[in-house]
């Protein structure tokens, strides 16, 4: 049943995200709702896909598999990820000349985009308040590292795997090498 | 083609969409990259206007743009079976990989040194979906009413718990609207 629970709601995920990143989103919701990852999970899937090959999507997909159903469950969710690419792309490729110059997803996608950008903005206070919070309210250290990593991301254009080392290497130092210390 | 031809050439694809999966840090532009290097200035198989053509239409169809591109170019190249063999091909190495890194979390993440390190990494995360999202905002807001949409969406979302299928559902059907009403008024000022 887990299995076809997975395949479902892989399929879903899939249909209703247009670029990776509006996969986010949806992915935490069904994720945490399905009792397959925690907040902090999808936190961590994210910087994992972001320093791994493969789009997030995926990586995602073969993660909460794994977590859910074994190996199995890896194999179908990935294959709901790619339902939309084995029908609507192969009807697209088989009508490709129709297709590419057809208005319907060119006016629908005039809609989707900011409401896609609405759900990514969301996503980023949800996991804000998990990221940057916690039992004991606000975790400083952590909105520091946070606040440097805006900084380097878009004043000096630093590299999104160099952006999740630092912070790992910030994290270690702060959280577990410091209270040894101290 | 014979049957056999078509097997031989869906096998290639496969073989060739393994390497692009191998090397796709960070979504899903890199695979594009490498198809241009190979299939248009190497074999010379695409012109640089159909690539265009193909990550366009792979784009603002719903799910993975690789996954969609790969679709498109391998059912071109050899039919369903090549569409087939592209997507499998471009979902192999990453699943692998995953694979292993899934089982070395579930292990590790217990272990308080790595999980001080997640701690770092989990900050991180939300300046990087952030940045993404800046990249993202380039002809979002087409027509002014698509502010709305952002906004009503995000209300929807953070206050009111909506799943976000039928937001989306929602925002394409606003699109629909708003590009009727905007091309009627457009058609109408030309007259």
């Amino acid at each position: 049943m887990i299995i076809l629970k997975l395949f479902w709601v892989f399929v879903k995920i899939g249909f209703t995200s247009f670029g990776g990143l509006s996969m986010i989103p949806l992915i935490s919701s069904e994720m945490i709702k399905n009792g397959w990852m925690t907040a902090e999970e999808v936190s961590d899937i994210v910087a994992i896909a972001e320093m791994t090959p493969g789009p997030l999507g995926l990586n995602c997909a073969t993660f909460a598999g794994i977590r859910a159903a074994g190996i199995l469950g890896a194999l179908v969710a990935n294959l709901g990820i790619f339902m939309p690419s084995l029908t609507l792309s192969l009807l697209a490729a088989i009508f490709f000349e129709r297709f590419s110059k057809a208005r319907l997803m060119r006016d629908i996608m005039v809609g989707v985009r900011p409401a896609c950008l609405g759900l990514v903005v969301g996503v980023c206070v949800t996991l804000s308040l998990t990221n940057y919070g916690g039992a004991g309210g606000i975790s400083f250290p952590a909105v520091g590292i946070g606040l440097l990593d805006t900084l380097l991301l878009f004043k000096f254009k630093i590299s999104i795997p160099k952006v999740i080392i630092l912070s790992a290497a910030l994290g270690l130092l702060i959280f577990g090498v410091l209270p040894r210390l101290i | 083609m014979t049957f056999t031809e078509k097997l031989k050439k869906a096998l290639r694809l496969f073989a060739d969409f393994i390497q692009f999966g191998v090397f796709t840090f960070g979504g899903g532009w890199s695979i594009i990259a490498q198809m241009q290097r190979r299939y248009v200035e190497k074999e010379k198989r695409l012109t640089p206007e159909e690539l265009l053509d193909l990550t366009s239409l792979g784009r603002s169809l719903p799910g993975t743009m690789v996954g969609n591109v790969a679709m498109l170019y391998g059912y071109r190249e050899c039919g369903v079976l090549g569409g087939v063999a592209c997507i499998f091909g471009i979902a192999l190495p990453p699943l692998v990989i995953l694979s292993i890194i899934t089982v070395c979390y579930s292990a590790f993440r217990d272990n308080e040194w790595v999980a001080a390190a997640m701690s770092g990494v989990r900050a991180a995360v939300v300046p990087i979906i952030f940045s993404a999202a800046v990249g993202l905002l380039k002809g979002t807001f087409k027509f002014p009413p698509c502010v709305a949409v952002f906004v009503i969406t995000l209300v929807l979302y953070l206050a009111f718990g909506l799943s976000c299928v039928y937001l989306v559902i929602i925002g394409a059907v606003c699109g629909l609207i708003i590009s009727e009403i905007y091309e009627r008024r457009g058609k109408s000022e030309r007259k």
